[in-house]
């Protein structure tokens, strides 16, 4: 609204200064006369100036010209204004389809084993909001503390959404982790874990899925000590198992329930569920 | 502490069956890392194994604790994180320094 009244007082610029010219007072435009006269009546000197025949035909030659114009400026910027702003609504609405459509490529097929030795793929995913992770059991800090921050962050948000998780945990430690071993080293964090292990390559193939880096050579020794250095990502996937958001080590408990929860409300939303 | 041991051939096949350190083990080995680094602090040594000899009891416990890929991981985080702490340091001096000066 600042650029309406800035452009009407700018079209009639021009007005005033002829009138200023003229001898008569300068604040003698169209709309802003009549307003004045409605404030206060006019003093001596303007009526003077009206008596002078010339110069009343001239205001008055000006005043339907003016007032023409102000409301044909009127009316343009307010298609104008109207145009803007369906094509701002447009422009949000292509936004918010491409932010559905245009997610990062994360996440897709792999086929790995779960503690009881049968394949556990992709489509296990679906129907659950799950809650994937990188890491080993030999993992001396971080591991451990990201597993228990995903425990805790699952129990605040099964109380008011039921049992929505399915939590993974998926070995880059190939030569060592073995399904049992990850089932037995899961159970202490939660009983819901799923523990996921694979041969080298299968490894490779859904750390590539997920973009995650790790850095166990493919002929490691099992019996030796060593670190996987990785990448320490929480990735949350949707029901239809599509990328929703990934949580670093820097983001807390209460950060990480309020994303989850909010990515829970909106995926309701546009399923038109209310429960 | 039979997880980490690589000392024999017969306690690896237990490590396989006894599968990953547990909660209980992480716990010890955090606890003894942590008194070993208090110990180290006390007498102003950051890297470890510079300490000639001085905490040798919560070095031993350390040791007893961890195993070795841990202790090795442990002990180059310190260093880093005190080079950190150090630059921090460093830079919070100098705003201030700045600060003053304005």
């Amino acid at each position: 609204m600042f650029s309406l009244s800035w452009r009407t007082q700018r079209s009639f610029f021009p007005v005033s200064k002829r009138l200023h010219y003229l001898s008569c007072r300068p604040s003698t435009t169209g709309p802003l006369k009549s307003f004045s006269r409605l404030q206060s009546p006019l003093p001596a000197p303007q009526k003077r100036c009206y008596s002078q025949f010339a110069e009343r035909n001239k205001v008055g030659v000006f005043t339907p010209k003016s007032a023409a114009l102000f409301v044909i400026t009127g009316i343009g910027l307010l298609y104008y204004f109207r145009y803007e702003k369906a094509r701002m609504l447009e422009e949000r609405e292509k936004e918010r389809q491409t932010r559905s459509f245009g997610r990062p490529n994360i996440g897709g097929p792999f086929t790995l084993t779960a503690a009881n030795g049968s394949p556990f793929t992709h489509e296990n995913l679906l129907g659950k909001w799950s809650l994937v992770y990188f890491g080993f059991t030999n993992c001396p800090d971080i591991c451990p503390a990201e597993l228990d921050k995903v425990t805790t962050v699952m129990d605040k948000i099964v109380q008011t959404h039921g049992q929505i998780f399915l939590p993974i945990f998926i070995s880059v430690d190939p030569a060592r982790d073995t399904p049992a071993k990850m089932k037995k080293y899961l159970e202490e964090f939660h009983p819901s874990y799923i523990g996921l292990v694979g041969s080298y390559d299968e490894t490779k193939a859904v750390c590539k899925q997920y973009r995650v880096y790790f850095s166990t050579p493919p002929n490691a020794d099992p019996n030796d000590d060593y670190l996987v250095d990785h990448s320490i990502f929480v990735y949350l996937m949707d029901p239809d198992g599509k990328f929703v958001n990934a949580f670093g080590q820097n983001v807390g408990v209460d950060e990480m329930t309020e994303k989850i929860s909010a990515a829970i409300e909106e995926w309701k939303v546009e399923k038109g569920k209310t429960t | 502490m039979g997880w980490f041991s690589s000392s024999s051939s017969s306690s690896k096949k237990e490590d396989e069956l006894a599968g990953a350190p547990t909660r209980q083990d992480r716990q010890k080995c955090w606890e003894a890392r942590d008194a070993y680094f208090a110990c180290l602090d006390g007498i102003g040594v950051i890297k470890a194994g510079e300490e000639e000899g001085k905490c040798s009891a919560a070095r031993k416990a350390y040791e007893g604790n961890c195993a070795k890929s841990w202790i090795d991981y442990f002990n180059q985080r310190r260093v880093i994180a005190e080079a950190q702490k150090e630059r921090l340091g460093q830079a919070t001096i100098q705003t201030q320094q700045q600060a003053s000066k304005r």
